[in-house]
């Protein structure tokens, strides 16, 4: 798909700042702003998007050089295709370390007050963390809107799984989701009538059918119910085979790359193996893909309806004090991602949106001294905690290869269980050990240095070592607490001055629990599949959690919630059920910090679903 | 090609058991030797590639076993020799152990790099289990599904 040339010129900050009130500001240029800005601008509306990185991958050259940068980087964790970039910088989990009791550690970007450690990241860069996510794409389940009634855990959501289902579907098409609906009819969910996804599901990955050929048949037993074992295909955010019968038998044109110039990549994954950090064809679904739709309304009302000001963080938010609502917003524009130097230009609009995740969002309001009449801005902080389980299948694998993950183990997502311990839905990684290990590399540095192979040995060496990897990924899910939080604090400022966010956190109970209950169901998975465990939790790792004499090794998942609650009112929540800001009538609070639980789907297709839901409302307050 | 670069790659092909064919399509062999070059010297290059030489005509258990006791169990040579496989399989150098830089000498150039971004994607361990470097040399929708197509050895002609 074609970026309108025009689109990728950078907008001037000079002009930006006289060019008077847009009719929405948008600070963010992942999938909820971009979403925002598309409908936006279909309804003729005049769009202003802020984006704190440099914007150079907005063309396929630019995006091709995150690539090359990823293939250059030694350490090639998820972050490492993007450059470092001080004035919009980032979390990057290899720096970070254990702390000591009572200790910060203010050495990375995000201030890591403990007592958890989080390895969470999001992506400061055009597009956002869609640049880096794994896209799966599962929905909520019914239950997870309403966990305090069913299990009194958690906050039951101002919305049901019946208000969302249509924009469930509208994020389907704007996302391109691959999935077969006969597979997704587990635990009670429903799809009405002749809904098909826009393209087939992708095939489960050779590892994932040994794997199901092991466990198929079998079942566990939990709190007095019996969950039956399968390995199921996830849905995904990737360019599969489109369905004819999609859309009333219209079918679904998948988008492929986008440039500026004629490109024709990326309309089929490929099998990269790569989706985290960075699909190299751009078969997985980015942000970009809708910013160019958005930015071909331009062409078509003959006038600049969106423009795009990268290298533009957003720094302060002022507020009329009459009325309550946002006047303007302050913006540091820099030259040169080099150096701090930089301008500081005010904007205006009739609308704002800060859509720049849910940490990003509530450090730019804290740092502006909003805190809400609730006080929770920044508050309930959530992602999900993963806990990883790795072994060595019997027989030879194929590991790494695939899309990073096809299949999982997912019938755990719900149940009365819920009640005292996490839900959580498995993934199998077709990478292998490389999320626990740094596998393959670190295969290879042991086989060779300790192992002393050489030669055939070697070359068998690998094949046996690494072939026949499996790594269970436990996303637990993790219900909202008003201690886990991000603050801000004036001795922590970025290159630009700006407030750096400050992560408070802990795993709680509830989730341990699940934690625990997950590492024996992995042991009874592998001694099912007669596979060799060599899961190890090192009491030095930077997320090292104790729980009941067990220590546990908790990752986090980059799925980041809850630090503008939606709700029902203005003193249990930071926004309403379409994230309008309660305090600030013309401010809306979009994406995953306005999720009140995150069960166990990932959270980017709920968010995009609730971003439809606040692209009318917003609509209908400019009318 | 010269000599020099002749027992290059022969060493590689010992060390690695991939053919020539497989490490000259990688079109990293000269940029590898040049590496050795840079970050170790040349006079080390040439001892390597001398005892490489001057190896035994030995086939088998008895050859792998030359090759441990001249090369990767040499004192001198066998952290180098072991950095040369993992270049190979990996297109990143990693450093020498500190022990060896503290018996022979630190070396400027020797610290972890990838020498090129095309030395990632041509890395052998990827070729070795029938995958592909992740983010690179896509195998194609769908392959994921079936099982891999691990290469057999080759037979590789260690009198050469």
């Amino acid at each position: 798909m074609l970026f309108p040339l025009e689109s990728t010129l950078k907008a001037d900050a000079k002009t930006v700042a006289a060019s008077g009130e847009y009719d929405i500001v948008i600070v963010g240029s992942g999938i909820s702003g971009a979403i925002i800005a598309k409908q936006a601008a279909e309804a003729g509306k005049r769009v202003l998007m802020l984006e704190a990185g440099t914007g150079a991958n907005i063309t396929l050259a630019g995006y091709d050089d995150l690539l090359t940068t990823f293939y250059s980087a030694v350490s090639k964790d998820n972050q490492s295709p993007f450059p470092l970039n001080a004035n919009a910088a980032m979390p990057r989990s290899p720096q970070l370390r254990k702390l000591q009791a009572g200790e910060t550690d203010s050495s990375t970007y995000i201030v890591q007050s403990g007592p958890y450690v989080s390895d969470t990241t999001y992506t400061r860069i055009f597009g956002g963390t869609t640049m880096h996510w794994e896209a799966k794409t599962p929905r909520m389940l019914r239950s997870d809107f309403k966990t305090r009634s069913i299990f009194g855990q958690g906050l039951d959501w101002p919305l049901s799984f019946e208000e969302i289902e249509e924009d469930y579907r509208l994020a389907e098409q704007e996302i391109g989701v691959s999935a077969n609906v006969e597979d997704q009819q587990y635990l009670g969910q429903t799809f009405p009538g002749d809904y098909v996804f826009p393209m087939r599901g992708l095939p489960l990955s050779y590892l994932d059918q040994q794997v199901n050929k092991g466990i198929e048949g079998t079942s566990v037993e939990l709190c007095g119910k019996t969950y039956p074992l399968k390995v199921r295909p996830y849905p995904q955010g990737r360019n599969s085979i489109p369905n004819p019968a999609y859309d009333g038998g219209k079918g679904y044109r998948p988008i492929g790359a986008v440039d500026t110039h004629q490109v024709e990549e990326g309309g089929r994954c490929q099998g990269n193996t790569n989706c985290v950090p960075l699909c190299p064809v751009q078969a997985r679904y980015h942000s970009g893909k809708t910013l160019a739709k958005a930015f071909a309304v331009n062409a078509k009302a003959g006038e600049r309806l969106v423009e795009l000001l990268s290298q533009a963080v957003a720094s302060k938010v002022n507020i009329d004090p009459d009325n309550g609502k946002v006047r303007s917003l302050e913006v540091k524009v820099y030259k040169d991602p080099a150096s701090p130097a930089h301008e500081a230009i005010t904007v205006r609009g009739k609308v704002f949106v800060f859509a720049a995740g849910a940490i990003e969002t509530a450090r730019l309001m804290l740092a502006s001294g909003l805190r809400s009449t609730s006080g929770l801005v920044g508050r309930n902080l959530m992602d999900h905690a993963y806990l990883l389980n790795w072994a060595l299948m019997p027989q030879i694998c194929g590991t790494m290869r695939g899309t990073s993950s096809t299949g999982g183990i997912v019938d755990l997502r719900d149940g009365p269980f819920r009640e005292r311990q996490a839900a959580f839905a498995i993934d199998i990684h077709n990478d292998g050990w490389g999320w626990a290990t740094g596998a393959p590399t670190s295969d290879l540095l042991e086989l060779v240095d300790d192992r002393n192979l050489h030669g055939a040995d070697l070359r068998r060496g690998v094949v046996d070592r690494v072939s026949r990897q499996l790594l269970l990924a436990f996303m637990l899910e993790v219900m909202p607490d008003e201690s886990n939080r991000i603050t801000v604090d004036p001795q922590y400022t970025d290159a630009l001055g700006n407030m750096r966010p400050i992560l408070s956190f802990t795993v709680p109970e509830y989730t341990m629990k699940g934690a625990a209950y997950g590492r024996r169901f992995a042991r009874t998975v592998f001694a099912r599949l007669g596979a060799q465990d060599h899961t190890h939790y090192d009491p030095g790792d930077f997320g090292y959690v104790a729980y009941e004499g067990q220590g546990y090794a908790i990752r986090g998942g980059n799925h980041l919630a809850g630090t503008h609650i939606m709700g029902t009112t203005r003193t249990n929540s930071v926004v309403d059920k379409n994230q309008r800001s309660w305090d600030h009538e013309n401010l809306y609070l979009v994406g995953g910090g306005s999720m009140p639980t995150i069960g166990t789907a990932n959270v980017t297709l709920t968010l995009a679903a609730m971003c439809f839901r606040s692209s009318r409302d917003i609509l209908k307050y400019l009318h | 090609m010269s000599s020099r670069f002749e027992a290059f790659l022969g060493i590689s092909v010992e060390l690695t058991a991939f053919s020539r064919f497989d490490l000259l399509g990688t079109g990293l062999a000269e940029r590898y030797l040049a590496t050795l070059d840079k970050v170790v010297g040349g006079e080390i290059t040439d001892t390597l590639l001398a005892a490489f030489v001057a190896l035994p005509p030995a086939e088998g258990e008895a050859r792998i076993q030359a090759v441990r006791t001249t090369i990767l169990g040499n004192e001198l040579l066998g952290d180098v020799a072991r950095a040369l496989i993992k270049l190979w399989y990996s297109g990143t150098w990693f450093e020498l152990p500190c022990a060896w830089t503290e018996r022979f000498g630190p070396r400027p150039a020797d610290t972890t790099f990838i020498v090129s971004p095309d030395a990632y994607v041509e890395g052998l361990l990827w070729k070795a289990i029938g995958a592909h470097p992740a983010g690179a040399k896509a195998p194609g929708f769908g392959s994921w599904a079936f099982p891999p197509k691990i290469p057999a050895l080759p037979e590789l002609v260690s009198k050469a």
